[in-house]
């Protein structure tokens, strides 16, 4: 028997139930919502035991008013945050500009491109602490890899990376766009090659070769994507402790701290774990408008075509 | 044929022959410069990875001299790690097993998850399911480090401190929601009449998930499971605070112990470093191209 | 490292079970009770085995349990955050980093342990017994509220290779202190000058990062006359001119090393490593860094071993004894404890003199003991060279507290880094040496305002 029939008989007041309870299940029958609300069953529990209950406790943690007159009046706070910022700005626009560009690159044909994007995906593909480490040694004022390489080759001696705070952030942007770049390079080439190949064909009849291919056909088929991942990358970025804590150490005396690495800081090495979590707590104002840009984006999106 | 005829005919051929030539020149340099542009990226990419593979080749003394080539190499760091023959290596094989553990029961929850989630969101259109999805985009709003905390007490809490389950828990939260991302944007590459005449046949949902779904979503299966398998491979801040013990810790937490003082032999860390990478290299090797296939957002073209 | 020989493993517990024999009185009758306890994992295996042995024989000789954890240095800090946080809390652990004692004091976080250290009272130093009773703001009175075990002073540790490179004898160091740190800088010119590329004559850890920056300027700041800085009531005296003069000077002379380039210049964000790294690699002819650890870590390489001298501080520049900042570290117990009689009756145990020195022994003495009389009554610690000097210039020689003893105030000051802060100032920020110690007072005026201690 068709649901519809049924309605025809029950009164309006029913009806109204009815018809309000079949469109919260949104057209879903019977045993088939149970289905759909078991799917969904575990990926909820994960959530509310692993994200809501730990951002509560931390958001508890964190509302004290006090904290944060004590973390503004923290010498560093404010070039703490210039510096994220300034991380923020340069390492994710530049990372995911330059994946762009090398996502175009990948496209090329041969065997050699192959074998280049392999070698290319091993900074992700390792893992962090040694890494950085190892750029952390790298760069060395004076017996770093680096320097001792500028010498041997041009009898000069290397600047000194990381001992100045200009310089340290710099090598802490360089150190995070080093990790991250492959794994956007390689997001935006699948965008790239999701990019049907009868559109590059009728273009190339068309007359439209390389820049104006660029412009007319990639561009705007790329754009959603780049948008989504550059404001994906941004969050995640904010969190990123490893790129700044093992190459800089967040020095030289303090000056290129960023907020995660404060945070760390404050919980840890003054024992203060409240005051840490208001030092990621701060950077809420920036982060929740990208997220409402993200989310509305991402209804939006439609990448295929 | 007269002479002028033949050379009314040849002169386009000719013309095209030379067109063909410049192009032919054209598409050389734009390899070669290609090719240099190959070489400058591996330079850019190997520098850091050739520094460890340097130290972990040197002797303990010859490690931060003036060299940029090892001037005794030796693979004698490896063998110690490998026959776990310094303290700090002393359970790497089991701790090895950990990591291995970790990684594969993230990757598995993180696809069954996500995919049951997406399917519900994006195939059986549930109602409000949107609301789903975007909350699970707020997990990465907060950063992992400002979860630190919480996370440990309530790990006390659910009775599982020191023990693996709660990194793993940790990092299927982390990777769950890129997942569901991943899954709904490729999902909408299989078209959804596929399921409506399954449910036709008086399929239930549990067989469309089984028989349509998951195959279909092979290449994304594979591209999210080597994201989460890196993610548990490589994360490092929980596991460094949710496990204390060397049984069971996992390599990137024994890797920091060299950090535990300010003396350690760096040739070994970095030998272990370079082991400890190679299972997630060759899983990539295996699976690159489903890998980029799955990213692809539009799917493969019938 | 390679692994412990039978024979030391067997030796250590011969040794230990020998001491627990002998230490029968102190061991409670107790119920058979567990405690859980966090240890700091050693910088060498065997110091890690060393305490196994200790928790061993404990067992054995009292019939308690204790369950312990040695966990690596930087989890450990982050777990007592954690758990002193959440209140979910071990019956004892490490104070990791040394000042905490203080901080958690203050808090009344922690447990007073008066009768534990009580038990051997007249064994401890009295720097040890100051480092132990911090000040506890609820119940505004100083107590006694860790265990004081072991402690580390900064030694001076030089290449005799190197100096001897440069046609010096170790013994051409001059006695006195800036005459003494500049010998390294004609050290250093005499081997630029023989083509050496990259070597520098003073190891100064003039960064922001890890402890001994810190450690650096106290000892600079005690030789030049300004340890009154906080005094043993907790109060503050950065006004006294007599400091001002001194924190100046202990500004200005490793700044001006390191602009005049006998310093590396990297070491103005050095790790906690890097200064070690540097010292192996012979990049730097001497190191001032704590414990000897520098040492240990070689004592494989004989030859190496061997060429590194180790020395205490040179006098002052008036030819006085310059006293060592000991840096002791406490055992605690913190409030919430779930058998805080056991955990006490286990300290009880583990601070009697010949528990305490068998345990430092099997650790390769790279700690030493905050108990003179355990020194002279056992040779072996003057047996080695580099234990002589470490163990003359940390428990016999002159030694004062760490100031957060006195107030935990000076914690923040330290992890904060309020004088590494002031050294990048001048070396970065062009300030001069005054106003970057002015910078340096306002901050720590701020911070102690936020620690008031009522002096009874």
């Amino acid at each position: 028997m068709s649901s519809t029939s049924v309605l025809e008989f029950a009164p309006s007041a029913i009806r109204q139930r009815i018809t309000t309870w079949r469109h919260l299940r949104g057209g879903l029958k019977g045993s088939e919502y149970a289905w759909a609300i078991a799917f969904l069953v575990p990926y909820v529990g994960v959530f509310l035991a692993f994200v809501v209950y730990p951002a509560v406790y931390g958001l508890w943690m964190g509302s004290e008013a006090s904290l944060y007159s004590e973390l503004f009046s923290d010498p560093i706070y404010q070039s703490t945050v210039v510096n994220t910022v300034l991380f923020l700005g340069i390492a994710v626009n530049l990372k995911m500009f330059c994946a762009l560009l090398l996502s175009g690159f990948f496209m090329r044909r041969g065997w050699w491109v192959k074998a280049l994007l392999m070698i290319y995906v091993l900074p992700w593909a390792v893992p962090a602490l040694p890494t950085f480490i190892s750029i952390h040694w790298m760069l060395n004022g004076e017996w770093g890899l680096i320097n001792n390489a500028i010498y041997q080759i041009f009898h000069i001696d290397g600047p000194a990376w990381l001992d100045s705070r200009w310089f340290a952030l710099g090598s802490a942007i360089y150190s995070h766009i080093w990790k991250w770049m492959p794994f956007w390079t390689v997001i935006l080439l699948a965008g790239r090659m999701a990019i049907p190949q009868d559109l590059y064909d009728a273009a190339k009849v068309d007359g439209a070769t390389g820049w104006r291919q660029f412009v007319h056909i990639n561009l705007p088929l790329i754009a959603n994507l780049y948008l989504i991942c550059t404001l994906l990358s941004t969050i995640f970025s904010l969190g990123d402790f490893n790129s700044v804590f093992f190459v800089t150490g967040g020095g030289p005396a303090n000056s290129t701290h960023v907020l995660a690495t404060l945070g760390i800081r404050d919980a840890f090495d003054l024992a203060q774990p409240r005051l840490g979590v208001a030092a990621v707590m701060s950077a809420l104002p920036l982060v929740i408008p990208l997220v409402i840009i993200l989310m509305r984006k991402l209804k939006t999106a439609e990448v295929q075509l | 044929m007269s002479v002028t005829t033949l050379g009314r005919i040849a002169a386009p051929a000719r013309a095209s022959r030379r067109a063909g030539q410049r192009a032919r020149r054209r598409a050389r340099l734009t390899e070669a410069v290609a090719m240099m542009f190959g070489v400058l990226l591996i330079v850019w990419t190997v520098l850091p990875i050739y520094n460890m593979v340097m130290v972990s080749l040197e002797a303990h003394s010859d490690v931060f001299t003036d060299a940029i080539w090892p001037p005794h190499p030796s693979v004698a760091s490896f063998w110690i790690v490998v026959t776990e023959g310094y303290w700090y290596l002393e359970y790497f094989w089991h701790q090895f097993g950990n990591s291995l553990y970790v990684g594969a029961a993230v990757t598995f929850l993180t696809l069954l998850i996500a995919s049951l989630a997406s399917f519900s969101i994006g195939r059986m259109r549930i109602r409000y399911g949107w609301l789903v999805s975007n909350a699970a985009l707020l997990t990465y709003v907060i950063p992992a480090s400002f979860l630190a905390i919480p996370f440990y007490r309530i790990m006390q809490n659910y009775g599982l401190a020191n023990n693996l389950w709660s990194v793993i828990a940790a990092e299927v939260t982390f990777a769950t929601p890129y997942g569901i991302f991943i899954f709904s944007q490729y999902g909408r590459s299989i078209p959804i009449e596929l399921d409506e005449s399954a449910r036709m046949d008086g399929a239930t949902p549990m067989q469309i998930y089984f028989h349509i779904y998951l195959p279909m979503l092979a290449p994304a299966l594979v591209a999210v499971g080597t994201y989460a398998l890196l993610l548990a491979w490589n994360e490092y801040l929980y596991q460094f605070l949710l496990l204390s013990s060397k049984r069971s810790m996992t390599v990137p937490v024994a890797l920091a112990q060299f950090l535990n003082s300010d003396e350690a032999p760096w040739n070994y860390m970095m030998a272990t470093a370079i082991v400890y990478a190679l299972p997630p290299l060759a899983i990539y090797y295996l699976f690159r191209g489903r890998m980029t296939a799955g990213l692809t957002m539009g799917g493969v073209k019938g | 490292m390679g692994n412990l020989s039978r024979r030391a493993v067997i030796r250590a517990s011969v040794q230990l079970a020998a001491a627990g024999a002998l230490s029968r009185p102190y061991i409670a009758n107790a119920a058979n009770t567990t405690a859980s306890a966090w240890w700091v994992q050693g910088f060498a295996q065997e110091e890690d085995v060393a305490f196994r042995q200790v928790v061993e024989d404990y067992q054995k000789a009292s019939g308690n349990t204790i369950d312990y954890s040695i966990i690596p240095y930087a989890p450990e800090r982050q777990k007592i955050v954690s758990a002193i946080t959440s209140g979910d809390v071990p019956d004892l652990f490490t104070a990791n980093p040394a000042e905490i004692v203080a901080l958690y004091a203050w808090q009344g976080k922690l447990v007073d342990v008066g009768d534990v250290v009580e038990t051997q009272k007249s064994q401890f130093s009295e720097t040890a017994l100051l480092s132990a009773q911090c000040y506890n703001s609820v119940t505004k009175r100083r107590g006694t509220y860790g265990v004081p075990f072991t402690g580390a002073v900064l030694p001076i540790h030089v290449w005799k290779s190197l100096v001897e490179k440069a046609g010096y004898k170790i013994e051409d160091i001059p006695k006195t202190w800036d005459p003494c740190w500049d010998f390294f800088k004609d050290v250093q010119k005499k081997l630029r000058a023989q083509g050496a590329r990259n070597v520098y004559g003073q190891g100064l850890q003039v960064t922001a990062n890890g402890v001994d920056p810190n450690n650096t300027f106290h000892y600079f700041l005690i030789a030049y006359g300004g340890q009154d800085i906080v005094t043993k009531d907790g109060l503050l005296h950065v006004d006294d001119p007599k400091v001002r003069a001194a924190v100046i000077k202990a500004l200005t002379y490793p700044t001006t090393s390191l602009k005049q380039g006998f310093v590396p210049p990297s070491a103005v964000n050095w790790n906690d490593a890097d200064d070690n790294n540097a010292f192996h690699s012979k990049l730097i002819v001497m190191d001032l860094d704590g414990t000897i650890s520098t040492e240990v870590a070689i004592i494989k390489d004989q030859e190496d071993y061997n060429d590194i001298v180790t020395m205490g501080l040179p006098l002052s520049n008036e030819g006085q004894p310059v006293p060592s900042q000991l840096t002791v570290v406490n055992a605690l117990i913190p409030v919430g404890a779930k058998n805080v009689a056991v955990a006490k009756d286990f300290l009880k145990y583990f601070i009697q003199p010949k528990v305490n020195n068998e345990w430092l022994k099997v650790g390769l003495g790279r700690n030493i003991p905050v108990m003179p009389q355990i020194v002279k009554d056992d040779p072996w610690w003057f047996a080695d060279p580099h234990r002589k000097a470490y163990t003359t210039q940390g428990v016999i020689g002159s030694t004062v507290p760490a100031y957060w003893a006195f107030n935990p105030a000076y914690s923040q000051v330290q992890t904060e880094h309020v004088w590494s802060t002031a050294w990048n100032d001048i070396l970065n920020n062009g300030m001069t040496a005054d106003a970057a110690a002015d910078k340096a007072f306002a901050r720590i005026k701020e911070i102690f305002a936020k620690y008031p201690i009522v002096q009874s």
